[in-house]
């Protein structure tokens, strides 16, 4: 984008880049250092000797996927029908959709139990699954709607012409063009999901029933806050999240450069 | 155009349908109609804040030494989360069997009292129809909503001293100071080695700076915090303006480290004590714990201390006389924490005998005493000194002995009657005043929060 | 460039398409000129709309209802009062106060996020090295959660923290302080960890718009001398406008409600200067068991967020026509 032909304004801009990066590293440093003091490497023995923490992982993994997988069916079939199908009063439900994005986590907190217990879901992942999908849906939907405008109507007009329903229509032609934007709502939703640590707090009764999200609070009691361990608790769930957005980071970029926002 | 007619009145209904069935049933009654099952075999739950995993399983280990066939899961949430958590637990039929709540704040027995059940008959069955008088009293009194007992208390809290690192006093030759004159001058021995001297945290709504309002409070007119508590004397009068100005002059005359409006009592002023970046705390009589090696250790790893460096010698120390009147420190106590029942329990008999174990039975009052944490509430339970390793038993033996013994015995209220507001409203008016406002400014804040409490508003 | 290749392979698949259920030539007909409407789609966004509305309804259906009374959420007394705690609002002055800082939040995130994200995006799509390692350190923040970041941040503007040590190892430790504690600071370390965590959402959106920006156009306006500022003021900037839209319509429904950085870092304090709606909402709800009164700011705040967001989008909209 900007000239970088002559090697002195090359310079110039990685040390621009450079400046404004080390605030953002800078914190992350300072984590990792964090989590180093006292006893050190120690403290990262401890931390994956905390019983059960594999099945943790698992647990979290579990819950990433099931939210993405619905996230996912939903936010196709709706940015299907928002984009290209013709709905009556089609905005009052999109912006219905948005209002659900703007409630805070603590207003949530006891409908959406008494809703979760009377659904039978207490103490399973269920519990926290569908409110966890729920919330990031609305999202994942405007984006996927910006991305799915960007896919051209006759597309989808020529294959009605050539007598297909709507159904085919979907898997057919539409499916095979959305996998830069699935890309992107995988990134985004895993994330989400794996961090999520209120509503299993509240709803995840068992021991071996919690994620990895609540592990840092294992070393906090009332009176000893165990900041080097809850760091290194941090360091490491957070390398899973890290390590997947890395790998991903391909299709990621071009899942929104395909399109997503215009 | 009548198919999407069909399906969007579907949709509608299906909808409707789905919140009519969940908004029915909202809430559903509080008792439960059996007979509350076993009173010696189940498995039960059990929510606290505190203690961590370690200590909760270790006092499980010992209520199942007398309880053998009681199976108590643990769940401790933090105490930020606690109350949030509790709630909606406690409306549900999911919630825990037992759960621990304070004599005051958010997630006091009191507010969750509507989802407890009423203890008073097992307690006359365990301790005698006179049960009231083999414990703590103010548990009772503070737990005894509309006439039922929804806690059962098993430790009582206690605070008004400081506690100062002794090795640090003993590198720079100070003695601990009894006058203003004399705190002032350690003070400027501390800085200028460049060690803090007094630090306190009042950032969140801990509210530990209450504790230290209270001692100056005491200081300058014993039996005036006692009097707001009960409504005879308001919080705008001058003995508080006083109060907060002899707090606020501790910022000024730098004995208390710069900063404390940031600070959080818990992690970073202890953990800033603890890894000798300061000298002197105010911390109430279960920072004693911290003077056995087994917390201690715990503690110093979690301030991110080498394992390799020197155990610090924690000792007590009364404040200093600020208002130079001589009037005696007293150490002012709470009933801390009890057991609640959840009403709706399935093994509510069970639950109950958990519940009053910590409090009412020998073994479990020696639990908690030995803890040095806390004191026990029942009558006569005395740490087992013998059986507690301590870092430097020499010197810290005889006086963590009489601050045990003077918590054990005090009857002054520490905070227990205070309201929400009312409690944020001092949290308030002291960082203000730090903060360099006017204390004559602040007090009538804290005397109108007062009456909005008053007014359940 | 990508999408028309798709077009012109999808279309080829898509005459080779089904037999059966053939539409009529006069459909076809109609379907060509753009007149025969579309199909319905309701059921298509059925699924999203009974997950997402279907649960979080009732939780706002509740909040209203809760809203219009007195209760401290366990007691089986609650008393009505109508619009009584709406009226509280009015009066309050940490309520007033929350609005405020949300407002200067918004402000001051959306404008540092943005800016930070377009220059970012534009100085990574240059020819530069260790491309993908920044890309990555930036976009990392984003990815942890708020829980574990928060305590981080008060380790660095603590009075004995990494802030005050870099200050002094460069020269002004005069200006070392307690950051956290003192004056306006709070209200910005809260925003400079906000900025922080979101730049990297931000710029990889910017990053993919920008992607659009043809290299023709680029090059034309390099060839007639524009300098690199001005190509990013006058032909980036236009280009990216709904991307922009989009952003400020999350920015500004995430800063009414922000509750997770001003809680764990500042506790909404000192003295209410942290003070957001969600963190009042959180006071007054769990501290002080006023339920109602905290219900009540909650629909407040779901109104000004999705009228703000009807704002936005409507002006977003017009400035897209006019540069048409």
């Amino acid at each position: 984008m900007f000239e970088t032909r002559r090697l002195r304004t090359r310079l110039l801009l990685q040390l621009l880049l450079t400046t404004l990066v080390v605030p953002f590293v800078f914190p992350l440093v300072t984590m990792v250092r964090v989590s180093l003091s006292g006893a050190g490497w120690g403290n990262y023995q401890t931390v994956l000797s905390v019983p059960l923490l594999p099945r943790f992982f698992l647990n979290s993994a579990l819950l990433a996927g099931a939210v993405i997988l619905i996230v996912l069916a939903c936010t196709l079939t709706a940015a299907f029908g928002f984009s290209k199908l013709r709905i009556v009063g089609k905005e009052v439900y999109f912006w219905c959709l948005l209002a659900a994005l703007t409630l805070p986590g603590v207003v949530l907190l006891t409908p959406l139990f008494a809703t979760v217990t009377r659904l039978g879901a207490y103490n399973t992942l269920w519990a926290v699954i569908l409110p966890v999908a729920a919330l990031q849906i609305p999202f994942t939907t405007l984006l996927a709607r910006n991305f799915v405008d960007g896919i051209p109507d006759q597309l989808v007009e020529a294959a009605r012409i050539d007598g297909a329903n709507m159904l085919r229509t979907f898997a057919y032609v539409l499916f095979p063009l959305t996998r830069p934007i699935i890309a992107a709502v995988v990134v985004l939703v895993f994330i989400n999901s794996w961090n999520e640590f209120l509503l299993p707090l509240l709803l995840l009764q068992d021991p071996e029933g919690q994620v990895v999200s609540l592990v840092p609070q294992f070393f906090v009691s009332q009176y000893t806050n165990d900041q080097t361990k809850v760091l290194t608790a941090a360091v490491l769930s957070g390398l899973p999240v890290v390590i997947a957005y890395v790998c991903l980071q391909r299709f990621f970029e071009r899942g929104l450069a395909a399109g997503a926002l215009k | 155009m009548t198919f999407s007619h069909s399906k969007r009145a579907a949709m509608i209904s299906a909808m409707s349908a789905l919140v009519l069935a969940i908004s029915a049933c909202g809430n559903s009654s509080g008792t439960s109609e059996d007979d509350g099952g076993s009173a010696t075999s189940a498995s039960i739950s059990w929510w606290s804040w505190s203690p961590d995993n370690v200590v909760a399983n270790h006092e499980i280990a010992e209520f199942n030494k007398q309880f053998p066939d009681i199976k108590v899961t643990y769940k401790q949430v933090p105490s930020e989360n606690y109350a949030a958590a509790l709630r909606p637990a406690l409306a549900s039929n999911e919630g825990p069997d037992v759960y621990t709540v304070n004599a005051s704040g958010a997630f006091s027995g009191q507010v969750m009292a509507p989802y407890a059940y009423d203890l008073t008959a097992a307690m006359e069955k365990q301790l005698g129809p006179d049960w009231k008088s083999k414990v703590y009293p103010e548990g009772p009194k503070a737990w005894t909503v509309d006439g039922r007992l929804i806690a059962s208390e098993f430790a009582k809290q206690s605070a008004g001293i400081l506690w100062i690192n002794q090795d640090l006093f003993d590198k720079y030759d100070l003695e601990p100071p009894t006058t203003l004159a004399e705190w002032k001058s350690v003070c400027q021995t501390f800085r200028s080695n460049g060690v803090g001297c007094f630090r306190q945290g009042m950032s969140g709504s801990a509210g530990f700076e209450l504790d230290l309002l209270h001692m100056i409070t005491n200081n300058i007119q014993p039996g005036a915090w006692t009097e707001a508590l009960n409504g005879t004397r308001p919080w705008n009068d001058p003995v508080f303006v006083q109060a907060l100005e002899t707090m606020q002059m501790l910022t000024t005359e730098k004995i208390m480290d710069e900063g404390a409006l940031g600070f959080t009592q818990y992690p970073d002023v202890n953990n800033a004590f603890l890894s000798g970046k300061t000298a002197m705390v105010e911390l109430g009589t279960w920072y004693a714990q911290n003077a056995t090696k087994v917390v201690l250790d715990a503690s110093l790893e979690g301030a991110g201390v080498s394992p390799s460096a020197k155990r610090m010698t924690v000792m007590p120390m009364t404040m200093p006389d600020l208002a130079g009147k001589g009037h005696p420190e007293t150490i002012f106590s709470d009933p801390d924490t009890g057991q609640s029942v959840n009403a709706k329990s399935k093994n509510r008999n069970a639950a109950v005998t958990f519940a009053l174990w910590l409090g009412t039975t020998p073994e479990g009052g020696q639990v908690v005493a030995n803890t040095l944490e806390a004191v026990s509430t029942l009558n006569g339970v005395q740490p087992e000194w013998d059986k507690i390793d301590l870092v430097n038993p020499k010197v810290q033996l005889p006086a963590i002995k009489k601050i045990t013994e003077q918590a054990e015995a005090a009857t002054e209220p520490r905070a227990v009657g205070l309201g929400a507001q009312t409690l944020e409203a001092l949290n308030n008016a002291c960082q203000a005043v730090t903060g360099g406002k006017s204390p004559a400014s602040v007090v009538d804040a804290i005397q109108q929060a007062a009456e909005q409490d008053k007014q359940g508003r | 460039m990508t999408t028309q290749k798709a077009h012109v392979t999808t279309q080829a698949q898509a005459s080779t398409a089904s037999p059966g259920s053939a539409t009529t030539a006069e459909e076809a007909a109609q379907l060509r000129s753009g007149r025969l409407s579309r199909p319905n789609g309701l059921a298509w966004i059925l699924p999203a709309m009974v997950v997402s509305v279907g649960l979080l309804y009732y939780c706002i259906g509740y909040t209203g209802y809760i809203s219009t009374l007195s209760w401290d959420g366990a007691s089986p007394l609650r008393r009505f009062v109508g619009l009584a705690n709406y009226r509280r609002m009015l009066g309050d002055p940490v309520f007033r106060g929350a609005l405020w800082h949300t407002v200067v939040f918004f402000i001051v995130t959306f404008v540092a996020e943005v800016i930070l994200g377009i220059v970012f995006a534009a100085l990574l799509h240059s020819r530069l090295y260790l491309r993908t390692l920044y890309k990555i350190l930036i976009f990392v923040p984003a990815v942890l959660a708020t829980t574990t970041t928060a305590p981080v941040f008060r380790v660095i503007y603590a009075q004995d923290g990494a802030l005050n040590d870099v200050l002094q190892a460069v020269g002004l430790g005069a200006y070392a302080q307690p950051w956290i504690a003192t004056g306006v600071f709070p209200l910005l370390i809260v925003i400079s960890m906000q900025v922080w965590q979101s730049t990297g959402v931000v710029f990889v959106l910017y990053y993919a718009a920008m992607g659009q920006v043809e290299d023709e156009i680029l090059e034309a306006a390099r060839i007639d001398g524009a300098s690199d500022l001005r190509i990013l003021v006058s032909i980036v900037w236009p280009g990216v406008r709904g991307t922009t839209t989009a952003i400020a319509i999350l920015t500004a429904i995430g800063s009414l409600k922000t509750f997770d950085i001003p809680f764990l870092v500042t506790s909404g304090g000192p003295n209410y200067t942290t003070e957001f709606l969600g963190t009042q909402i959180y006071r007054v709800s769990v501290s002080y068991s006023q339920v109602g009164y905290g219900a009540a700011l909650s629909i407040v705040l779901l109104v000004l967020a999705l009228g703000t967001a009807l704002i936005i989008n409507v002006g977003g909209r017009r400035e897209k026509r006019a540069d048409v």
